[in-house]
């Protein structure tokens, strides 16, 4: 009876520790299972003892392995927080190399103070672990990267170049026409007669050479445009096109620069300009000749 | 015996070096048309078998043929049925004279296990095996002779706690190549590193440009987590378990908690909203507001059509 009361108190006292856990949040609605704690092995004699059992005595060029400590000197204030290294891929890596590098540093050292070569002859074929084919589309993939990063930042220069051109085109826009505006201005003011003369004909008057800075290379462009210029003159420009071909007295009489009746129209002597040379006998024309002949006969 | 006195003679080769320390270091060449040497010295007959069980992935199954290609040591095997009793693979290693065995295991199509062994007495590692990248992946841009020596690279962390040194002396008796082995290369231009971050070793293979230490990654890399260390070879008393293992199930499933939830809450949300908003809460005459009428103006839809502003 006593110990069965004493149960029933206890029993109590859980159900309001429950009520409280409860009510504090702890425990959720529903089914509770107790979960015993997981029990965590770590038998150190055992492994001590399994340690000593398997290894191997040998010599260190049977084994090849080093224990090195990559975080020393300047690297080590950033191994320090060595969680956020797990996560930051770059300087995980960063860790992996370092250690693999005073690895590689030290572990030919050792082996050339063992007096054994470690480097292949550059004559030295042997299959390697990856063929030649894949390192072949390594190569080209990394080509591809090279061009795509190259491209890409040929388009972010030509990018900006645009964007400076059109922030300049702009300024000279919103330049012209504030000149206009003054100009306006001016000219307004002059005609109610509050000024006496304007200044930008003043400006332009003495020696015309000064152009306003906008139509700085207006004719300079015009004079540009040769293909234009060339058809101005072929088919003439403004005026009438019609009957634009027929001849005319002036035309007919028009020979052009190239014929000359001077030099043309000349007799065949006259033209040569041959002279005779004195010394030579003159040989005379044919019909002449056969004259000759006949009257010989 | 015969080892012991090996060692007294390159302990001997040692001094001779320390007396004339670094003057003649010799040409790290070797010329083709020297002799080749007779390996005859090869003493160290370790073997691994490296094989896994039906249903990994077709990663998993390339990180594996990555580590023969690299290991010339290695054995393999046909893969090995799922309801089979994982120390039979003791007998199969037997039968392979090998002394050490890589095994993986598939679970769910997903899930990579590795264990790692000595194999006919122990001890044995069991690992989930993370973040795999095999060697055929292009960004690996590295290359080494197919079997020469690794030169194996360790954490001073691995030194630090027990279990870690027990499975740094495993790793060491694995993976690297004996010497003079028949198939391997005399060269070393690789490295493979182990190192430990986050309670994990990350498994990293590095190929040796330069002799004066520019490196290019080769592959594969891969994270291994270790889950238990036991005594005997795929079985045996416990030794160790990672306290801070979680188990790919629950990992999932806490993540899919973490969406369950949000889920809940809004469902949470809206009943708390309906028990707090108890439909009136004070009884008001309808026709109070009877006479409140707006402008025309502020008018909108059907009731534009009741107000009509008369014209001036």
């Amino acid at each position: 009876m006593f110990g069965n009361e004493s149960s029933d108190s206890e029993s109590i006292e859980s159900d309001t520790e429950l009520q409280r856990a409860f009510e504090s949040g702890h425990l959720k609605p529903g089914l509770n299972v107790e979960v015993a704690p997981k029990q965590h092995i770590n038998n150190v004699a055992g492994m001590k003892h399994k340690l000593e059992e398997f290894k191997q005595h040998l010599e260190w060029i049977e084994r090849l392995d080093l224990t090195v400590d990559p975080s020393t000197g300047v690297h080590k204030a950033a191994e320090e927080q060595s969680d956020s290294v797990a996560d930051d891929d770059f300087r995980r890596e960063m860790k992996f190399y370092r250690q693999a590098q005073t690895t590689a540093l030290e572990g030919l050292a050792k082996l050339h103070k063992l007096r054994i070569k470690t480097r292949r002859p550059e004559d030295y074929f042997a299959e390697m672990a990856k063929s030649d084919d894949h390192m072949k589309k390594v190569r080209e993939k990394l080509l591809e990267r090279q061009l795509a990063i190259e491209r890409s930042e040929k388009a972010k220069k030509l990018r900006d170049l645009r964007k400076y051109g059109r922030k300049v085109q702009q300024e000279v826009l919103q330049k012209r026409q504030k000149e206009k505006k003054e100009m306006l201005d001016a000219v307004k003011k002059f005609r109610k007669g509050q000024k006496d003369k304007l200044e930008f004909l003043n400006s332009l008057e003495p020696n015309g050479t000064e152009q306003k800075p906008g139509q700085k290379n207006g004719d300079k462009k015009h004079l540009q445009n040769k293909r234009r210029d060339f058809k101005n003159k072929k088919f003439g420009f403004g005026g009438q096109k019609k009957r634009g071909k027929y001849n005319s007295s002036g035309s007919s009489a028009d020979v052009g620069e190239s014929f000359s009746i001077a030099v043309n129209q000349k007799r065949q002597s006259q033209k040569t300009g041959k002279k005779h040379k004195p010394g030579k006998p003159r040989r005379p024309g044919k019909s002449r000749r056969q004259k000759l002949k006949n009257r010989q006969r | 015996m015969g080892k012991r006195k090996r060692t007294r003679v390159t302990e001997k080769v040692s001094e001779k070096e320390n007396v004339n320390k670094d003057i003649d270091i010799l040409p790290a060449i070797v010329y083709s048309d020297e002799p080749p040497k007779k390996q005859t010295k090869w003493t160290n007959k370790e073997r691994v078998l490296i094989f896994s069980s039906r249903g990994i992935s077709f990663r998993a199954r390339h990180l594996m043929i990555d580590l023969r290609t690299l290991m010339p040591h290695s054995k393999s095997e046909s893969k090995m049925d799922r309801k089979d009793k994982l120390f039979v693979i003791n007998e199969m290693c037997e039968m392979k004279n090998c002394t050490k065995c890589l095994f993986f295991e598939g679970k769910k199509k997903q899930d990579l296990y590795m264990w790692a062994s000595n194999c006919p007495r122990g001890p044995s590692v069991k690992f989930l095996v993370e973040n795999v990248h095999t060697m055929s992946e292009l960004k690996m841009t590295g290359n080494c002779l197919k079997a020469s020596r690794p030169l194996l690279s360790f954490d001073p962390t691995f030194d630090k706690e027990l279990h870690w040194s027990l499975m740094k002396e495993l790793f060491i008796q694995t993976f690297s190549t004996p010497n003079h082995h028949p198939k391997s290369q005399p060269f070393f231009d690789h490295v493979f590193t182990f190192s430990i971050l986050d309670n994990r070793i990350w498994f990293r293979n590095y190929q040796i440009l330069e002799e004066d230490g520019s490196l290019v990654e080769i592959g594969p890399r891969f994270v291994l987590n270790p889950i238990r260390l036991f005594e005997g070879s795929f079985g045996g008393a416990t030794l160790y378990v990672n306290p801070h293992y979680v188990s790919p199930n629950e990992h999932r499933r806490a993540l899919r908690a973490k969406v369950a939830k949000k889920y809940i809450n809004r469902v949470h949300a809206k009943k708390s909203l309906e028990t707090r908003n108890v439909g009136q809460s004070y009884i008001l005459d309808p026709t109070d507001d009877v006479f409140v009428t707006i402008s025309p103006e502020e008018a909108t839809g059907v009731a534009k059509n009741t107000f009509y502003r008369e014209a001036d």
